[in-house]
This record gives C-alpha cells, sequence and structure tokens, in this order.
C-alpha cells in the first residue's frame, strides 16, 4: 500500500504565503472547496453541498485546490477525493493511481490547523482501508457517497467550528445556564450536573435527535448559544418527565388477589399527588435558599416572588423596585448561589 | 396532600428563571459575575468548552466505529430514548446506542457489517 502514499510534492514555483485577512470567496455564509476530477463525482458532490447552503469553489487536481486555498481561504469545508491527481491534464499516467487527496489535506492543515475536511474515499469498503498518515487520522472519511452520510459529516465541521469560536462570556453564560437548570430539577437530576446537561446538549445537536420522533439538527438560522440553550431546556424537561413517569411505573404495578381482583397498592393516593419525600427536599431547598438571604430583604422579596410564580414586572411592582434595583438584587441571588455551589456546600447533595 | 401539590416546581420554576436571566446578560456582566464568585473565568470557560469537545469527540468515534465496521447510518434518523441516542445500520439493521454521558454500546459495534452493500452506494455507481 506504500504506492498509496505520494504525498504531495512541493510546487515548482514557492506559493504565498496564507493571507493575514482572508478573502472570503462572497458573501455566502458557508463555504466550500471542492477537489474532484470525476465530473460526475464533482457534479454530485457540488449539488449536495448547494443544497446544504454552501457557495462552492471547484478544483480538479491539488495544486489547483492548493492555489485556491492560499486564495481564498478559510472556507467551512474543505472536500477532497482521496484520488485526486496532484496536476490535471496531459502527462497522467492513468495506470497509476492517482492519491494525492492525502497530501493535499496534509498540505492544508499545515496551513490551517483546524480547517475542517472530508476525504472521499468511496473505492473502499471499510475507513480501516484507507492508508492515512497518523496525524490525519481523525480527519473524517466519506465512504458511502449518500447523501446523509455527507450531511452528518458536514453537520460535525459545523458544530465543531462553532464550539471553537465560543468565547469564554458564552461558555460561561452556557454553563451557568446548565447549573440552574439542573439545581432547579431537584431530584429528577439524579446525581447529574450543569457539565452532563452541556455534553448531552452537543450530543443531541449532532444527533438531531428530538422527543419527537423527528429529527432536528441545529439550524444555522439561529444563534449556536441559543441553540444549545434550546437543547439544554428541552433536555432538562426530558429527565424531569423520565423522572416523574418512573413514579408512575411503579404506581401501575398490578396485583391480583385471590379473586383475580387487579388492585394496585398505590391505589389509595391522589393521582397527581406529589410524592411526598420530592416535596419535603423541595421545601428543604427553599428554606436553604431563602436562609442564605435573610439579611438581603429585597433579595428575599424577589425570591419569594419567583417562588410563588410571580413575573418580574409583578415583584418589581409589589415591593417597589426599580429595573436597575431588581436587576442589582438577581445578579446578587445568582452570585451568591453560584458562589455556594464553587464552595461545594451545594450540587454533590443535589439530587441523590 | 393539596399543599404538595401546590408546592410542585417552585425551586425548578426560581432556578429556571436564574438560567434565563443568565442569558440576558452582557459579556462583561457575566465575567465579572464570574470573578465574584471567585472563580477565574478563563480558566472555567476552558474546562466548560473542553465538556463540549469531549461529547463531540464521543460521537465522532461512535460514528469512526460504524464507518470501520462498514454499517451505515442515516445521521436524521437518530431518536431519543431512556438511556441515550439509538440508530439502526440502514444495511443490516443492527442497533447502535450513544449514552448521553458520551459511552457507546450496541450489536452494530460488536462486529461487521454483515450486509454492507445493501444501501452503500460506490464510487462507479455514482459515477455511471
Amino acid at each position: 500500500m506504500a504506492h498509496l502514499l505520494p504525498y504531495l510534492e512541493p510546487p515548482s514555483t514557492p506559493l504565498p504565503p496564507p493571507l493575514t485577512s482572508p478573502r472570503s470567496i462572497n458573501a455566502s455564509p458557508k463555504s466550500a472547496l471542492l477537489v474532484e476530477n470525476d465530473e460526475h463525482l464533482l457534479n454530485f458532490f457540488r449539488r449536495s453541498l448547494t443544497d446544504e447552503g454552501y457557495a462552492v469553489r471547484t478544483a480538479a487536481d491539488s495544486e489547483e485546490a492548493l492555489r485556491l486555498y492560499h486564495d481564498c481561504a478559510p472556507f467551512n469545508v474543505v472536500l477532497i477525493d482521496y484520488y485526486v491527481p496532484q496536476k490535471n491534464g496531459s502527462g497522467i499516467d492513468c495506470l497509476v493511481p492517482q492519491t494525492h487527496g492525502i497530501g493535499l489535506a496534509r498540505a492544508i492543515r499545515e496551513i490551517n490547523l483546524s480547517q475542517g475536511i472530508i476525504i472521499a474515499a468511496l473505492d473502499y469498503q471499510t475507513a480501516q482501508e484507507v492508508t492515512r498518515p497518523r496525524e490525519l487520522m481523525h480527519i473524517p472519511l466519506l465512504i458511502d457517497i449518500s447523501n446523509f452520510q455527507l450531511r452528518g459529516l458536514l453537520e460535525k465541521i459545523e458544530v465543531d467550528r462553532m464550539l471553537e469560536m465560543l468565547t469564554t462570556a458564552e461558555l460561561l453564560k452556557l454553563q451557568r445556564f446548565a447549573d440552574f437548570r439542573v439545581r432547579g430539577l431537584g431530584r429528577a437530576a439524579d446525581g447529574r450536573t450543569g457539565k452532563d446537561l452541556l455534553g448531552e446538549a452537543v450530543v443531541r445537536t449532532l444527533t438531531g435527535a428530538e422527543d419527537t420522533q423527528k429529527g432536528r439538527h441545529w439550524n444555522k438560522n439561529v444563534d449556536f448559544v441559543q441553540h444549545l440553550a434550546g437543547a439544554i431546556r428541552s433536555i432538562s424537561n426530558c429527565w424531569k418527565r423520565h423522572c416523574k413517569e418512573e413514579v408512575y411505573l411503579v404506581s401501575e404495578l398490578v396485583i391480583h388477589d385471590v379473586e383475580g381482583q387487579e388492585y394496585s397498592p398505590l391505589d389509595n393516593l391522589a393521582s397527581e399527588q406529589v410524592a411526598a419525600d420530592q416535596c419535603l427536599i423541595e421545601k428543604d431547598e427553599e428554606s436553604r435558599v431563602l436562609a442564605t438571604f435573610k439579611d438581603d430583604s429585597d433579595a428575599t422579596h424577589v425570591l419569594q416572588g419567583l417562588l410563588n410564580g410571580l413575573k418580574k414586572h409583578e415583584i418589581m411592582l409589589r415591593y417597589g423596585l426599580g429595573e436597575k434595583q431588581y436587576a442589582a438584587v438577581v445578579k446578587r441571588i445568582r452570585v451568591k448561589l453560584m458562589g455556594l455551589k464553587s464552595g461545594g456546600t451545594r450540587g454533590e447533595k443535589h439530587g441523590r | 396532600m393539596a399543599d404538595n401539590k401546590k408546592h410542585d416546581g417552585h425551586m425548578e420554576s426560581l432556578m429556571n428563571q436564574l438560567a434565563e436571566s443568565v442569558l440576558g446578560l452582557s459579556d462583561e456582566a457575566v465575567l465579572a459575575e464570574t470573578n465574584e464568585t471567585g472563580t477565574d473565568p478563563e480558566q472555567e470557560a476552558e474546562r466548560t468548552r473542553l465538556v463540549l469537545r469531549h461529547a463531540a469527540k464521543a460521537f465522532d468515534n461512535v460514528n469512526n466505529r460504524l464507518l470501520d465496521l462498514d454499517h451505515a447510518v442515516n445521521s436524521n434518523d437518530w431518536r431519543r430514548g431512556r438511556s441515550g441516542y439509538h440508530n439502526t445500520c440502514l444495511n443490516c439493521g443492527s442497533s447502535v446506542f450513544i449514552t448521553a454521558t458520551g459511552g457507546m454500546r450496541g450489536q452494530a459495534l460488536d462486529g461487521q457489517c454483515p450486509e454492507s452493500d445493501r444501501y452503500t452506494t460506490r464510487r462507479r455507481e455514482a459515477s455511471c
């Protein structure tokens, strides 16, 4: 298999250094560089990428691709056929496999380590058969030309890119958001943390799975932070629901008496009754939170308002708080509760 | 008992409203609040990024394993179940699960797909 690795030879004339201010190919939000010398495949891939919203630049050989990359990078994705020649046109020995796709991928990676790349290796049955150097093993392979595999890889590259682009503030917001959501779950959190919630939000984004049985990946028109926040809301609601369903499963235990009559051991409990221990835990948590702010009357008012289901404007009206004052109080509550969590006095106990 | 029912969800509602209030903060405000809790914002943000990366990597691992074994799953066919996310190989019908924490299991991961060419389209077919 050594013949499959003739890495891209250096071009006869040195290439210019990558542009410091890259010229994007156009105003399209997503761009792709497609490197393919087979006309049918070129058309197929171009159509597929266009359908997914990419503005597509094409190159038929690795030299042309590298030139285009230098001129127009970065691209959202570079799709390279494993069997792309180094140079198109006459002089190519058609009997020798032209496998410059790997060399091109390596050259692009040397320019931009984080460039999203897909290698189409459609002549292979499995990924294991595709010879690649170790440093390129992480690059996803397209083995099956069916649209769903390409779509999945494109989605993954986009999500990876967005994860790397999240700013410090955005990451902190997501973490806080997830932490508060988990804390609100009480026992339904079942020992899971905000980090578990964040991790599942990414898995859900990549699988596109929904409870509704209808797949939904990240809608690129929605801000990525908002999308992840939506996934976090949905997952935490799901955890809560599953926890409640487990209660119902126990209540559905059916027992037959000697006369064959069916009854449940929990028949005497009201059907919508909240488990007593769950209620006690919640009351305990409420008391603990209120006690934390016993010396802060504004915070106590806001907390009591929120606990009683009042809206922001209702709380402001009832307790005579202005907008800025209300924001300052909520900030104090957040900081103190998060501080308690950081100090380890909460969290571990929660939901066990 | 009625008190119990009335009481249900108050803490959840409170915490959810606090969660929503975080999303509305400016970048400067969230950094300042993190500092106030005595945490280094950069370090905490990087820890969070690692969690996100780890989850994305777990998804990669499952797909790479399926690819190695020549199973073909439709990326739009993942379904959420109690124990994680489920899909089936289009060729042989065997199952694969990704758990919410990034683990993987299922019959599809046990061995090579026995019917790998059923739905897999190769180059020569695409080029015709």
